[in-house]
């Protein structure tokens, strides 16, 4: 196959774009849930994460509210 | 400055930068999305060009040789096809219509030097015919198509009496006839050789009994040309593996972007940078934007790293994690950055065009990576949606860190520290012994820019076995009046040279003037081989080349002599150009001409305390007074002459003379145009003034064709490659020496990185990769991308003790922070750059694999040995910052 300038250029940002909605949709909800999973059952690690992220999370949004 | 928090005083400027930054967001994104759309539109008109002029050091003295005659006696841009026959010889009428057909096709590719054309089937090429009644002229071989065998074979009797054609144009064998064809330098646009040629010299005539094959620089350029798209395949697969790499590494798509962003600015003001002052892209160079962009990434992988870190210290307040992730990072990101664009600066000293151009467009492109990495970098943070602290606080919980983590344990171990200690020393050792064997021009006989089995390398080694040496090396000989290539005894010289270069196992054949005239003297005298030698006298001499040239046009005689006999040359074919090769035999000329001279002027000399002493005086070259100088005579007079044993040299015309080396070159330097030679001679304490006429009518001057060009380039790199190295390693002494306040700080970042210039050094050396004018840019951008490693680290160790006030602590600090960060980046950079070897262009595939291994070795460097030396000798700019207050929120 002959590579062309454009080729290349609609190949990464169809990638990349790709790449984007996978995370925001699929690994991000996915890692979540797994999360939950593991602190459901019983994982230490994963309890402390969670809840140290629901705390960050309120920071968050009081940070943001500032 | 007023802010809501505090900062250490020093980083007040830094913070307040950071904040102003976001304040004008509209404004500065406006004027740098303006600017960068400007450079993108001059980014997409750049092309890929490669100029042949700019490859060459102009300055060189036989570039300036080079230059002059490259016109009339040939230059570097040769094409040479060969066609070869599997089955009987070329003298059939298919195969010798082949060659005609195939010579006039060349005569018709663009940039092609009409006169300049060398085939049997070309009107150049002559023999000389005795016609009824004793006279004779010289025809060309073929006058046109062959119609029978009767006249192939008449053909094969007139290339098997011809010196100057069997063996050179037709093989010993009769298996094959080559064309060899100049290039205008000018005119040459390599892609439409290559694809004129293939269209109208290989294509039409290749068939199951003819092989076609063709060699030379412009078609070894036209298959680089033809590889060039591989570039975007390597660029498109480091782009998604590097995307994948860093979405796994944040776990967040904007930790893939960021860098992105990062680097695609720097490439357009780049790459618009280029084409905006008038400069072009070189395929051989396309490793080099790849490189930057790779830098540009590394950096900005550091600033999202330490942004996450910032955010969740910050209490996930982005604003504030945004100004301290820019301000913390801003002197080691701004260091690693300048050290980078002035050592690339440093290419400015070797006197080659392209690379000069190189290092001032490298250099504002590194420059540009300030833009986009620092001053846009909080605005794109600003805009950005903030990370989920989820995503933040899980990715520090992943297997990376944990490897990290047991890695920076083992290193910092007291057994850590003596094993690093000890394999540094033994690497150290090992490539010493090994980085002997570096060399300076091309290691190999094949083209090193293409794999051994490519079609172009295939080809000129079957070039090679056929005609033996092909790579030419022209010594003009320049007389010093006209008709000076008339003289017997110039002619006689110019024999002796080519029979004692002969003798070189890497020249292949030569030919000049004299073979002309002794085959022309055979000729005249019934084909006698008593009478194939230079006649004794000038009227003789004359004579023959007037029964050889008359009816030719000026053009055509113009590649043997000048039309006023004034300069003509001796050409060298070689069987390779090879480095050591090249330097060999380019020595052995300036040896025979030295020599020669000396025999002229009569003297013999020897080296004495450093100076150059007259040590014989021959009685074969007689001298006499006429007027103020002295002059070869051929009288019966044995008077005292101009030299006497026991004189010391004290000068050659203006240039002083001190030892042999300096004798030699002054003598060079100052005969080249002068017909009166002034020497001054230390005589029984006084010196002495003397003027001698130039006892030789012509001298020989260095050198033209692809061996003569590649000479000067290899004595340029030779004579600039060691001060580069000192000048780019001292200009990141000084940036470090300003960064930290240090004059130790440097030696510990130089340290390990001269280590691992070592190492390559000597990885080039064993994987026969040389120092030439494509990879010497390569190795100096590569030498500083281990600075910006150690630089990250050593920062971040000095913020650190500020905090923990203690060495050990600091470093361990660093390297599970920064150094984490470091190891992404050098991980997944020597992954990507290693995608390179995937290119069907040898050369670049080598420098992607050598700088994959540069960046791994210069990592590996800053992680162990950095560290260890740090920890081991508590160097005084670390342990000092302990004293200093931590900055409080």
């Amino acid at each position: 196959m002959r590579w062309s300038l454009g080729l290349a250029i609609t190949i990464v940002i169809g990638y990349s774009l790709i790449l984007v909605l996978l995370d925001e949709f699929v690994a991000k909800p996915w890692r979540h849930r797994r999360l939950l999973q593991r602190a459901r059952a019983g994982d230490r690690t994963a309890q402390e994460l969670l809840s140290r992220a629901g705390a960050a999370a309120g920071e968050s949004r009081e940070a943001r509210g500032q | 400055m007023a802010m809501e928090y505090q900062v250490a005083e020093e980083k007040r400027l830094l913070y307040w930068l950071g904040e102003r930054l976001i304040d004008y967001r509209l404004p500065v994104t406006i004027g740098v999305l303006l600017l960068t759309g400007f450079f993108a539109y001059c980014a997409f008109q750049l092309r890929l060009v490669t100029s042949f002029g700019e490859l060459l050091p102009q300055s060189h003295p036989y570039i300036k040789i080079h230059n002059r005659f490259a016109g009339t006696f040939g230059g570097a841009n040769n094409i040479m096809v060969m066609v070869e026959v599997k089955e009987g010889t070329i003298f059939t009428p298919e195969t010798l219509n082949k060659i005609w057909r195939i010579t006039e096709a060349i005569d018709t590719v663009y940039g092609v030097n009409h006169n300049q054309i060398e085939s049997i089937a070309h009107r150049t090429v002559r023999y000389l015919k005795v016609a009824a009644g004793g006279t004779m002229r010289a025809t060309p071989v073929m006058l046109g198509e062959v119609k029978t065998q009767e006249q192939a074979d008449e053909i094969r009797r007139i290339v098997h009496s011809a010196e100057n054609i069997y063996g050179i144009l037709v093989s010993l064998d009769d298996k094959a006839a080559l064309i060899r064809a100049n290039f205008i330098e000018g005119r040459l646009d390599y892609r439409r050789i290559f694809d004129e040629v293939n269209e109208r010299v290989v294509a039409p005539y290749r068939d199951e009994n003819t092989e076609i094959f063709v060699a030379g620089e412009p078609r070894l350029y036209g298959w680089v040309y033809h590889y060039a798209s591989d570039v975007l395949l390597v660029f498109v697969l480091a782009y998604c593996i590097e995307w994948l790499l860093r979405w796994l590494y944040f776990h967040d798509w904007r930790g893939a972007l960021r860098p992105t962003i990062t680097g695609i600015i720097a490439a357009f003001w780049g790459l618009g940078f280029i084409e905006l002052i008038g400069f072009s892209l070189d395929p051989l160079m396309l490793v080099m934007p790849f490189l930057i962009t790779a830098r540009a990434v590394s950096h900005s992988i550091q600033m999202h790293d330490r942004y996450y870190e910032e955010f969740e210290r910050h209490g996930w307040n982005k604003r504030r994690a945004i100004v301290a992730a820019f301000a913390e990072l801003f002197v080691p990101t701004f260091s690693g950055i300048t050290t980078d664009a002035l050592g690339v600066l440093v290419i400015l000293l070797v006197p080659v065009v392209m690379l000069q151009k190189l290092a001032i467009t490298a250099s504002f492109w590194i420059f540009a990576i300030t833009i986009s990495e620092l001053l846009l970098n909080p605005i794109v943070y600003y805009y950005l949606k903030a990370p989920e602290p989820e995503i933040v606080l899980v990715r520090d919980e992943g297997i990376f860190r944990r490897v990290v983590t047991r890695a920076v344990d083992a290193i910092l171990s007291r057994r850590g520290q003596v094993a690093v200690l000890a394999f540094w020393l033994v690497a150290a050792g090992v490539a010493g012994y090994f980085v002997r064997g570096l060399i300076i021009g091309d290691p190999t006989s094949a083209s090193p820019l293409l794999w051994p089995d490519s079609p172009y390398n295939v080809s000129h080694q079957r070039i090679q076995d056929k005609f033996g040496g092909v790579e030419p090396l022209i010594v003009v000989a320049e007389g010093l009046d006209r008709d000076a290539m008339k003289d017997p005894a110039t002619l006689r010289r110019m024999e002796r040279f080519q029979r004692t270069l002969e003798r070189d196992p890497s020249v292949g054949y030569s030919f000049s003037l004299a073979d002309i005239i002794r085959a022309v003297n055979s000729v005249f005298h019934e084909l006698e081989p008593k009478w194939g030698v230079i006649p004794n006298n000038w009227v003789d001499v004359g004579g023959l080349f007037f029964i050889y040239f008359s009816g030719s046009p000026p053009t055509e005689t113009a590649k043997y002599v000048d039309p006023s006999y004034t300069t003509a040359h001796v050409t060298f074919f070689c069987k390779d150009h090879k480095g050591e090769n090249i330097r060999r035999i380019v020595q052995r000329c300036k040896d025979f001409i030295f020599s020669g001279q000396l025999e002229d002027l009569g003297i013999e000399v020897e080296e004495d305390k450093g100076g150059t002493i007259i040590s014989s005086v021959s009685n074969a070259v007689r001298w006499e007074q006429a007027g103020p100088s002295w002059l070869v005579s051929t009288a019966e007079h044995a008077g005292p002459g101009p030299f006497q044993r026991g004189d010391r040299i004290v000068r050659v015309g203006r240039t002083p003379v001190g030892d042999l080396a300096s004798f030699r070159s002054a003598l060079t330097v100052e005969t080249a145009n002068a017909s009166l030679i002034d020497f001054a001679l230390e005589r029984n304490g006084s010196v002495v003034e003397i003027t001698v006429v130039a006892p030789w009518k012509a001298v020989f001057k260095l050198a033209g064709g692809l061996i003569g060009v590649l000479a000067a380039a290899n004595e340029e790199l030779f004579r600039n490659d060691v001060l580069m190295n000192v000048l780019g390693f001292a200009t990141m002494y000084v940036i470090v020496l300003f960064t930290y306040r240090s004059f130790a700080a440097p030696l510990f970042l130089l340290g390990p990185l001269m280590l691992a210039n070592l190492l390559v050094n000597a990885y080039m050396a064993g994987r026969n990769i040389g120092i030439n004018i494509h990879t010497l840019p390569l190795v100096t951008v590569g030498v500083g991308f281990g600075i910006d490693y150690g630089l990250y680290i050593v920062s971040r160790a000095i913020e650190e003790i500020r905090s923990s006030g203690n060495v050990e602590q600091a470093v361990r600090n660093a390297l599970l922070t920064s150094g984490k960060a470091v190891s992404f980046t050098a991980l997944s950079m020597t992954l990507v750059t290693a995608l390179w070897s995937l290119s069907s262009i040898r050369f670049n595939a080598e420098m992607g694999s050598l700088l994959a291994l540069w960046m791994a070795i210069s990592y590996v460097g800053a992680v162990t040995l950095l560290p260890v030396l740090l920890i081991r000798l508590h160097p005084r700019f670390l342990v000092r910052e302990a004293a200093t207050v931590a900055p409080q929120d």
